[in-house]
């Protein structure tokens, strides 16, 4: 269901289109004479943007988020191609549950602003949030995220994440180095921060974690004291170094990172061994993930780069504090020191 | 409002789910799904319809979630001939046909039939037992089940000592890995039934192997309740004698005994749902908040506080509980039988399908609230809720608007909606709009399905992950069954010595005029839900 653009784009107007759209939506309870619509919201999720195809994908992935996230969404695109400076249009996702008569509506905001505007984009957010919830905020602006992002990028994002409980990015197009710096740097800032990169390795960490549900295992756990991890990169991509610190930190192994081919980027085989045991979790095509360990046998995973609504769902999930990205995370930047 | 409440829930069940300290130190219970150990599940009365309608259909379930290992296998015994394949086929059936809200994928059953297999035989033959310890061994060779067994009791009632005698006889209670055993309800017919039973389980098992499942506690808004009182700071406060006037457990159904007349002939309304399921729902409404959040210590409220309600006198009983049955109507144009017309059912059957009983807590928080609970069969509606009734202000200075435009002696209400529609709605006065300050209550509602956008786990679910994974938090321990027993065995003997003029309500009300008597000595109404 979608609403006029509103321009200029005032926080009021934007306000009382979604007003209206509620209103609309009750008319049709009216006439079915029951309950129709249920308005749902948990958070707000402001996604910023600088993609080519003026927040499409974004406004996409949100609509599917909303299904486990109910939230009043904000699409803030920021492009060149921008009609006006600033300008918003409303409109209600609305789905209706397996068996159930009655939809589940969300709000969402699209907004777009020319990258000169999109900082004072800011302010308006800032009225535009649900009170009370908490307010995510999901950087796909690539420019914003870059170390050598200009001031209005900077200051756009600066402003944003003030409002935010979490600041969630994707590291994946930076160096590590820089993604660590960047995220270290929020960090700093009291920020709570999330990185998909690190979402991206549950499908690792899980089944390695799994293992050492076995008792025997744990006791030895101190034990293990070498960590080898192949990528495919020349230099450890930052989930190399997030899975090196998430599994050497409590045992201080030492890590090794060996460049190595593989079926796709990234990382191909982990060797995590101890005097008497070795556990080797390895890519063994492009869809299967072997683990195998010296005293135990061999279990094959099924392996798919999980999608972004994907990601961003578990990530949603994790409110507050993520103390093993925490760790991996601090541990990642001593391993890069 | 449905913001807030959300919030709130939110909030309190991530303070719920904090972890203990963990030994694994790389578990991330923040993502990674609940482990399950591999394990062998048998379940006895594998045909009947329980394992048909929610046991199989939970368990492809949680195997397409992935939410049980890899390494697990299902024997199914029952006394029908069949083969895995039979076997197999059959489950399909089922599983596709009762599957609650989730989608049935043909090749994820292809590879969940692999881990299905059977085998027939008489609970009471010994033969049964050595071909069901054979089929044990081949899958934990080749479902790597690592001698982990859970058996599920899914039998007749009267099946249970011997079927768990015949365990300990052939040495099935123990073996490489852990052996546990959920037994379904009705634990006992009665006190002494019950402990009698129990005494029968404890020659072969420990009390730690025991799960004795009440499915109403493996709700998600049941174990809601937990979070709502205990994770959140602000009702706790009122949640005492001071501020609550009463509170209302309704379990209300619209159908009948449904081709089960044969069996709640013999078990009543009373039984059926009082002593377990509702009593189970007080418990966890009235307990105090335990010290950690673990099996043993929510147990032990849970326990402590069923020791705490009074045992009602034998003289008592026909002022403190109600029994009802139902009786023909026509409801929509549908001309309903009265529960003496139902199939297998005696035309002269004493049997209560609607019971309510007032509690008193006898402790310091709950003094003399009385706790109304009522349930019955062929009520207007499906519908499963507590209400906290809280006192009105001292003073009402406000004129109020109701629908019979009578006065609403006490506005705050607190309603925990366990089914349909799962959720919370808390109802106050309002300011209706326009001149002059007239008042009306309102609703403010958090609904679970919205707020939590992802798909409720069945109780079965639940219940069967933490079976597997050794967490007895949900399932109710011997005390608990002693205590519930304890509440209402007097007025099942008072009943079962009473000639009652049935039946006393017509389908598709609200259950019998003395229900409404019981209320109003009290000062109460019920509620209409």
């Amino acid at each position: 269901m979608s609403s006029t653009i509103i321009f200029p784009a005032q926080p009021e107007q934007i306000l009382k289109g979604l007003g209206k759209l509620w209103t609309s939506l009750g008319e049709e309870e009216k006439h079915q004479g029951r309950p129709t619509v249920l308005r749902a919201c948990a958070m707000t999720l402001i996604v910023a943007t600088d993609e080519a195809d003026a927040g499409f994908a974004a406004s996409q992935t949100i609509s599917e988020l909303m299904h486990e996230h109910p939230a009043r969404g904000i699409v803030l695109a920021v492009s060149p191609d921008a009609e006006n400076d600033l300008q918003a249009r409303v409109l209600a996702q609305c789905w209706k549950p397996f068996g159930k008569a009655q939809q589940i509506c969300c709000e969402q905001i699209e907004i777009t602003a020319k990258p000169a505007n999109w900082q004072n984009a800011a302010p308006m957010l800032a009225a535009l949030t649900v009170a009370d919830l908490p307010v995510i905020f999901w950087c796909r602006h690539q420019g914003a995220v870059k170390e050598n992002a200009c001031f209005t990028d900077k200051a756009a994002m600066e402003a944003i994440a003030k409002l935010s409980t979490k600041v969630i990015v994707d590291t994946s197009g930076m160096t590590s180095p820089e993604g660590v710096s960047f995220l270290t740097k929020w960090q700093a800032k009291g920020k709570l921060v999330a990185d998909l990169e690190w979402t991206r390795l549950t499908p690792w960490r899980e089944p390695l974690a799994h293992l050492f549900d076995d008792a025997t295992r744990q006791n030895k756990f101190a034990t293990f004291d070498t960590l080898e991890i192949e990528h495919t990169e020349d230099n450890p991509p930052i989930q190399a170094l997030y899975l090196a610190g998430w599994l050497s930190a409590p045992c201080k192994a030492k890590v090794i990172f060996r460049k190595a081919t593989g079926f796709g980027p990234g990382i191909q085989r982990v060797n995590f061994r101890s005097d008497e045991e070795s556990i080797e979790f390895e890519r063994t095509s492009a869809e299967c993930v072997t683990l195998w360990s010296s005293a135990g046998r061999e279990r094959k995973y099924t392996f798919g780069q999980p999608n972004v609504t994907a990601l961003m769902t578990e990530e949603l999930a994790v409110a507050g504090f993520d103390p093993a990205f925490h760790m991996a995370l601090e541990r990642a930047r001593e391993l890069l020191a | 409002m449905n913001n807030l409440l959300g919030l709130i829930i939110k909030e309190a069940m991530s303070v719920l789910v904090q972890p203990l300290p963990e030994v694994n130190p790389l578990q991330d219970s923040l993502r990674f799904a609940r482990r399950v150990p591999p394990c062998a599940i048998v379940i006895f009365g594998a045909s009947g319809d329980l394992s048909k309608r929610k046991l199989l259909p939970s368990l492809y379930r949680l195997f397409y979630e992935r939410r049980i290992s890899q390494n697990f296998a299902v024997i199914g015994s029952s006394r029908t001939p069949m083969s895995d394949d039979q076997f197999r086929e059959r489950m399909k059936e089922s599983v596709s046909k009762f599957l609650e809200d989730a989608p049935f994928d043909e090749d994820i059953w292809k590879s969940f039939a692999q881990c299905l297999f059977y085998v027939a035989g008489d609970l009471n033959d010994e033969a049964s037992y050595e071909g069901l310890k054979k089929k044990l061994d081949e899958v934990e060779k080749s479902h790597q089940t690592a001698g982990n067994v859970l058996f599920y009791l899914s039998t007749q009632p009267s099946y249970y000592a011997e079927a768990i005698k015949k365990l300990g006889a052939h040495q099935l209670q123990k073996g490489n890995g852990w052996r546990r055993v959920i037994i379904e309800k009705p634990f006992g017919h009665d006190l002494n039934s019950a402990r009698k039973l129990n005494d029968e389980i404890h020659q072969v098992l420990d009390e730690s192997d025991v799960y004795r499942i009440d499915h109403y506690l493996g709700k998600e808004t049941v174990q809601n309740i937990l979070a709502f009182r205990f994770g959140n700071g602000i009702f706790e406060p009122l949640w005492n004698r001071r501020y609550v006037d009463n509170v209302q457990i309704t379990a209300a159904e619209s159908i009948g005994v449904e081709g089960r007349g044969g069996y709640y002939q013999e078990a009543g309304a009373l039984r059926d749902m009082i002593q377990n399921h509702l009593s189970q729902v007080m418990a966890t409404i009235a307990m105090e908040p335990p010290t950690v959040f673990d099996a043993a210590n929510v147990r032990d409220e849970r326990a402590k506080l069923l020791r705490a309600v009074r045992v009602v006198k034998p003289d008592d009983v026909a002022k403190y509980a109600v029994a009802g049955q139902y009786g023909p109507a026509n409801v929509g144009g549908q001309d309903l039988p009265g529960f003496r017309q139902e199939k297998s059912v005696d035309p002269n059957a004493q049997t209560d399908t609607y019971a309510a009983v007032t509690f008193f807590i006898d402790n310091w928080r709950w003094a003399d609230v009385p706790f109304y609970i009522r349930t019955g069969k062929r009520m207007p509606k499906r519908v499963t809720d507590i209400a906290i009734q809280f006192n009105a202000p001292p003073l009402g200075l406000f004129s109020q608007e109701t629908k019979g435009g009578l006065r609403e002696a006490r506005p705050n209400l607190l309603v925990l909606r366990i089914q349909p529609e799962e959720g919370i709605s808390l109802r106050f006065l309002s300011k209706s709009p326009g001149s002059g300050m007239r008042v009306r209550p309102v609703s403010m509602d958090f609904n679970y399905g919205s707020s939590f956008g992802e798909r409720t786990p069945t109780a079965y679910e639940t219940l069967l992950v933490d079976a597997m994974a050794g967490d007895p938090t949900l399932y109710t321990r011997q005390d608990m069954v002693d205590a519930s027993w304890q509440i209402v065995q007097p007025i099942l003997d008072v009943w079962g010595n009473t000639k009652f003029d049935f039946p006393n309500y017509a389908a598709g009300t609200w259950g019998p005029k003395a229900s409404d008597e019981m209320l109003a000595r009290q000062g109460h109404v019920w509620r209409v839900p």
